[in-house]
């Protein structure tokens, strides 16, 4: 396949790093110079960097940047508590709150040219599921101790042995799923993109596939911070 | 215009998962079924836990469909459209 220019890339071959040439790098060095390891860290530092330049003196009467945060955060806030209790938004909002703009900037960073979405490689998606599947195990094992099995064992004690296995495997789908799911609109959206602008770019032919592409990051983001709020809420509360 | 894409959003927030949970189920369960068969038994079963992983994948791809209309997300959502 045609390589996408990736500006981050370019520099860092310039000043002598090594760029692995397929996806994935064979040394150290490599590794950490791989396209979506580099475009990781520039979100991070975005993040980082916006938020201390709209947020370095707060004021009881908000400017435009402090307005933007807590129209985002304040809203962000209430859809957690309304999904999984007060208690448990008190105690994981700020990673939760970390994944769901970590993701949203991420999705939406591929969208313009020289850049590429970091949640467009497995590997980052499998990594913020893994995150969240333990995490919201060790809620359930905290809330229940040993009584947490019950979460598995279905409503009617009779039903055990064929309830157990579907119970097992469908919460190992969701392993599968959240990870594969942000991962499948993103690669997409990112080659859609790509091979577009290598036919018909001078024709504007990839905007409509932009305009999509706001609403699948947008959109994608949403769903894996709803979801991973529904499992946090449903492993808190008790066994039906 | 903003609240027929608000809306948009939520329904495919709430809904838009569903194919993907429901085939990562029967995956799940395929994968498993042929893994007892061919590295746990070393083929000696086969293909009767793969038949019967597949089943328990399809059992577990239906509750999790269960399992998404109940979340409180979608419930709050029908409140919403009903009253």
């Amino acid at each position: 396949m045609e390589h996408p220019i990736l500006f981050i890339s370019i520099i860092l071959e310039k000043l002598g790093l090594p760029i692995p040439h397929g996806p994935v790098g064979n040394t150290f060095l490599e590794k950490l110079c791989e396209p979506y390891m580099t475009y990781t860290w520039f979100v991070m530092i975005f993040l980082v960097v916006v938020g201390k330049l709209t947020l370095s003196n707060v004021e009881m009467i908000p400017g435009k940047g402090q307005n933007f945060w807590e129209l985002v955060i304040g809203g962000m806030n209430d859809f957690f508590n309304d999904n999984m209790g007060k208690e448990l938004t008190d105690k994981l909002f700020p990673m939760i709150a970390t994944f769901a703009l970590y993701i949203a900037v991420a999705n939406l960073i591929g969208l313009i040219p020289g850049f590429m979405s970091p949640t467009s490689s497995i590997n980052t998606t499998l990594a913020l599921t893994v995150i969240v599947w333990v995490t919201h195990h060790i809620i359930g094992f905290r809330a229940h101790g040993v009584g947490y099995i019950k979460h598995f064992l279905g409503p009617i004690p009779i039903l055990i042995p064929l309830m157990f296995p579907i119970e097992l495997i469908s919460n190992i789908a969701r392993l599968l799923s959240l990870s594969i799911r942000l991962f499948g609109n993103i690669m997409a959206k990112e080659t859609l993109l790509g091979i577009l602008f290598m036919l018909a770019g001078a024709y504007f032919a990839p905007l409509p596939i932009m305009l999509l592409g706001v609403l699948v990051s947008v959109v994608q983001a949403m769903v894996f911070v709803l979801l991973t709020v529904v499992y946090f809420g449903q492993a808190n509360e008790h066994a039906h | 215009m903003a609240k027929l894409s608000t809306e948009l959003v939520n329904l495919l927030g709430n809904y838009g998962h569903i194919g993907f949970t429901f085939v990562a189920a029967i995956f799940v369960g395929l994968g498993g079924g042929i893994y007892l068969d061919e590295k746990v038994f070393d083929g000696r079963t086969s293909p009767w836990f793969t038949f019967i992983g597949l089943a328990f994948g399809i059992a577990a791809g239906f509750k999790s469909l269960f399992d998404i209309l109940r979340t409180p997300a979608a419930k709050s959502d029908d409140k919403d459209t009903e009253g």
